[in-house]
């Protein structure tokens, strides 16, 4: 093995794992499916959540154009980026609907006492 | 040959060595400080399953910084590693959230169980209060009726030993002197006692705790003091006679009035016959009227 072909070997190995890299489409259906599940829970009305889908909405325009020019292995870490937003979208979304759903209790315990006490229940 | 490989040694030297100097970039220094705030706060022990996985996406990202320098690659693992911290505390809050919905939850069950028991059972004693009411009243109303039944029964009694009216003074009940007494005499015949005695018995019933008074009266054959003496003599015995069929003492005098108070003419012997005669005046108690 002479000195060109050791300094060449590197180079072609780098060449070929770029061309094998498979397009991330299991990694950009899970992005769309966090996405549409933020959305569903009414992530668009929370403006931390919002920001987020926003954000992920752009890494995966980018991850979609990477993928197009071949560029697997670059759009699977944008990919990457685009699912963890959606997902932070849906859990903030998640944390305001169990924030509501507590002031929800509240009244509604209060109501329930208020009630009873004109209904003259005993205590 | 040796010359080229003390070259390449070289080179990846002087290579690692500027990789270990390389400065993080800024989403790999926001990641380290989100996981040590997440580290450090509630959410390591809330959501510990989270934050580990955040610490596995920091790992690669310090590996890839390591490996690849400040390359994109590190960049958006770091940057995923942020999110993932983020996403933990998130969860966090929201298991705060839900434990607390859940508690408000339970104590408003708890509360409203205990009510609707207490409640219960005040509505429980209430119905027994309401049904010992309505008995105690539908006796009341029996002993109402059985009252007024010994009354008009009483009533009915003494209309058939002698006459009995209203009057504003009480119920006056008129007996004739000739069928309790013989000619100035003041002793009760045998029949007299007998009639005295229903007298008794149908007093008692009516009213048991009314006061009476033995009124004696005579017609004007006589001198009047002979007839005051014999009238008083003769309420006298009336009312001895009632006390000893159980009437209380405390509750009947005896007085005579002599010939004071006649109600016919003593002109005819029918008159003088009206004349002569007991009444006894009946004042209701108070509850009995």
């Amino acid at each position: 093995m002479n000195t060109q072909s050791i300094s060449v070997l590197p180079a072609l190995l780098l060449v070929g794992c770029a061309a094998t890299f498979p397009p991330p489409t299991q990694h950009l259906a899970d992005a769309e499916s966090a996405q549409r599940s933020a959305r569903e829970l009414g992530a668009a009305n929370q403006p931390t959540a919002q920001l987020h889908l926003k954000l992920a909405d752009e890494q995966m325009v980018l991850a979609r154009k990477e993928m197009a020019n071949g560029d697997n292995r670059s759009a699977d870490f944008v990919l990457g980026r685009a699912k963890a937003d959606s997902e932070l979208a849906l859990a903030l979304a998640r944390e305001l609907n169990a924030s509501v759903d507590v002031t929800r209790a509240v009244d509604t315990s209060n109501a329930t006492a208020t009630t009873n006490a004109a209904q003259g229940a005993v205590k | 040959m040796r010359t080229f490989r003390t070259c390449s040694a070289l080179a990846l030297f002087t290579t690692l060595a500027a990789c270990a100097t390389t400065s993080a970039p800024s989403e790999l220094v926001s990641a380290r400080s989100a996981y040590d705030r997440a580290q450090n706060g509630a959410t390591a022990r809330l959501d510990p399953a989270d934050l580990l996985t955040a610490k596995e996406t920091l790992d690669r990202a310090e590996k890839s910084l390591t490996d690849n320098g400040d390359a994109q690659e590190t960049k958006d693992i770091a940057y995923t590693a942020e999110r993932r911290v983020e996403i933990a505390e998130s969860r966090a809050r929201t298991l705060v959230e839900t434990q607390q919905k859940d508690t408000v939850t339970a104590q408003m069950n708890a509360s409203q169980t205990a009510t609707v028991r207490s409640t219960s059972a005040a509505l429980g004693r209430a119905n027994q209060q309401l049904a010992a009411q309505g008995q105690e009243l539908q006796n009341a109303e029996q002993r109402r009726a059985d009252a007024e039944k010994r009354a008009a029964q009483a009533t009915a009694d003494l209309e058939r030993i002698g006459s009995v009216k209203q009057e504003a003074r009480g119920m006056v009940i008129t007996l004739s002197g000739s069928v309790l007494f013989a000619s100035a005499q003041w002793e009760l015949l045998p029949e007299a006692q007998v009639k005295l005695g229903d007298v008794a018995k149908a007093l008692t019933e009516r009213d048991p705790d009314s006061k009476m008074v033995v009124e004696g009266h005579t017609d004007s054959q006589g001198t009047p003091s002979f007839n005051l003496d014999l009238s008083q003599k003769r309420a006298d015995a009336v009312r001895t006679y009632l006390v000893s069929r159980g009437i209380a003492g405390d509750r009947i005098t005896a007085q005579g009035f002599g010939l004071a108070r006649p109600i016919a003419d003593n002109g005819s012997a029918e008159g003088r016959a009206n004349n002569r005669r007991v009444e006894i005046v009946v004042q209701p108690s108070a509850t009995a009227k």
